[in-house]
């Protein structure tokens, strides 16, 4: 059947594998840690760049864009939307969400295929 | 009838494509999408003009369809061409239109964007601030209109990036959007990309009730 996939490798984005590993590195940088606002630069930057090397490791051919919002929980609500322009058939994206306590942690992955 | 000649040359030319419809030629005619056609084509000689409408689907010239027919038989069959595009045919004898062929592109052998079409983050950026501004400007955040505001917000931007973003660049739009409280919040974000081609901008925008952040990364697709 190869001869119907418009590219040399036909790749979909598996977001259940991204979720389980972004899951994985929030879990290990934020466990049990309260809000603390001297620590968070500290936190996304270790979420963010975990996540990514983590997703490397895969061994895909995409180009990975990984965002991490963290908030203080005060009761305020908090939206987020995404709008992307691509080809929906290798490209994706997942989200994870995760709290605890003192705070909310959002992170966003998204995967754009390249064509080697 | 005069008909009977004409089903088998076409009958037999079915019969190459399709799975199982050469042995029904004689049925060929009064199959039911053919009358509905004629109908269409309002002409005494039936089943001719039913050929005839038929066929013509395939886009091809009437009149050439209808000489085509005319010929004998065992004479070329020019107007085979255009029907041998679509290989399969139902028995029912209209075409079964093959699913549209992919467009194979050729190699453009470029991995960098071209001289002046990179991703402009000043531009973007400036877009983005005059976009939030102008959308949000007084809005007042509320629970119920805050999803729909964040994702109506992310489909403009995106629009609005689009139009000055030079082509051949996937866009990513990410918004938050967040009531103002006494709580502080960071966004961070990280990317593995080619740091030559690609990149990003962002904007924020706030007033008493509310607070946004939007973010457009561009990535070079070649």
């Amino acid at each position: 059947m190869e001869e119907f996939q418009p590219h040399s490798d036909e790749m979909i984005f598996n977001a259940d594998e991204a979720h389980n590993i972004v899951k994985e590195c929030i879990e290990d940088v934020l466990g049990k840690a309260d809000y603390n606002h001297n620590k968070v630069n500290q936190w996304t930057a270790a979420i963010v760049e975990q996540s990514l090397t983590h997703l490397v490791k895969l061994g895909k051919t995409y180009k990975y864009i990984v965002t991490c919002a963290v908030m203080q929980r005060s009761g305020a609500g908090l939206h987020t939307a995404s709008s992307c322009f691509w080809d929906t058939t290798t490209d994706g994206t997942c989200t994870v969400r995760w709290e605890n306590r003192t705070m909310n942690c959002i992170v966003n992955v998204f995967a754009v295929a390249i064509i080697l | 009838m005069g008909a009977r000649p004409l089903p088998s040359p076409t009958g037999r030319r079915w019969g190459n494509g399709s799975t199982g419809g050469g042995s029904q030629p004689p049925d060929a005619p009064p199959r039911p999408p053919a009358p509905a056609k004629s109908t269409e084509e309002a002409k005494p000689p039936l089943l001719p003009s039913r050929r005839s409408s038929i066929l013509s689907t395939l886009t091809a010239p009437f009149a050439s369809r209808r000489s085509s027919l005319c010929a004998a038989p065992g004479g070329k069959r020019p107007a085979a061409g255009p029907w041998m595009l679509h290989s399969r045919v139902s028995f029912s004898g209209l075409p079964l239109f093959q699913p549209i062929q992919e467009i194979r592109y050729e190699n453009t052998y470029k991995v960098q964007p071209d001289e002046g079409c990179k991703f402009n983050a000043c531009r973007v950026q400036r877009v983005l601030e005059s976009a939030l501004a102008g959308s949000l400007g007084n809005t007042a955040y509320s629970a119920q209109s805050g999803a729909q505001l964040a994702h109506g917000l992310a489909d403009l931007l995106r629009s609005r990036a689009k139009e000055v973003v030079p082509p051949r660049y996937k866009l990513v739009c990410h918004v938050l959007l967040g009531q103002q409280g006494q709580q502080s919040l960071l966004v961070a974000s990280r990317a593995l990309w080619d740091p030559q081609s690609d990149s990003f901008a962002s904007a924020t925008f706030f007033n008493t009730s509310l607070f946004a952040v939007a973010t457009v990364h561009g990535l070079y697709f070649e």
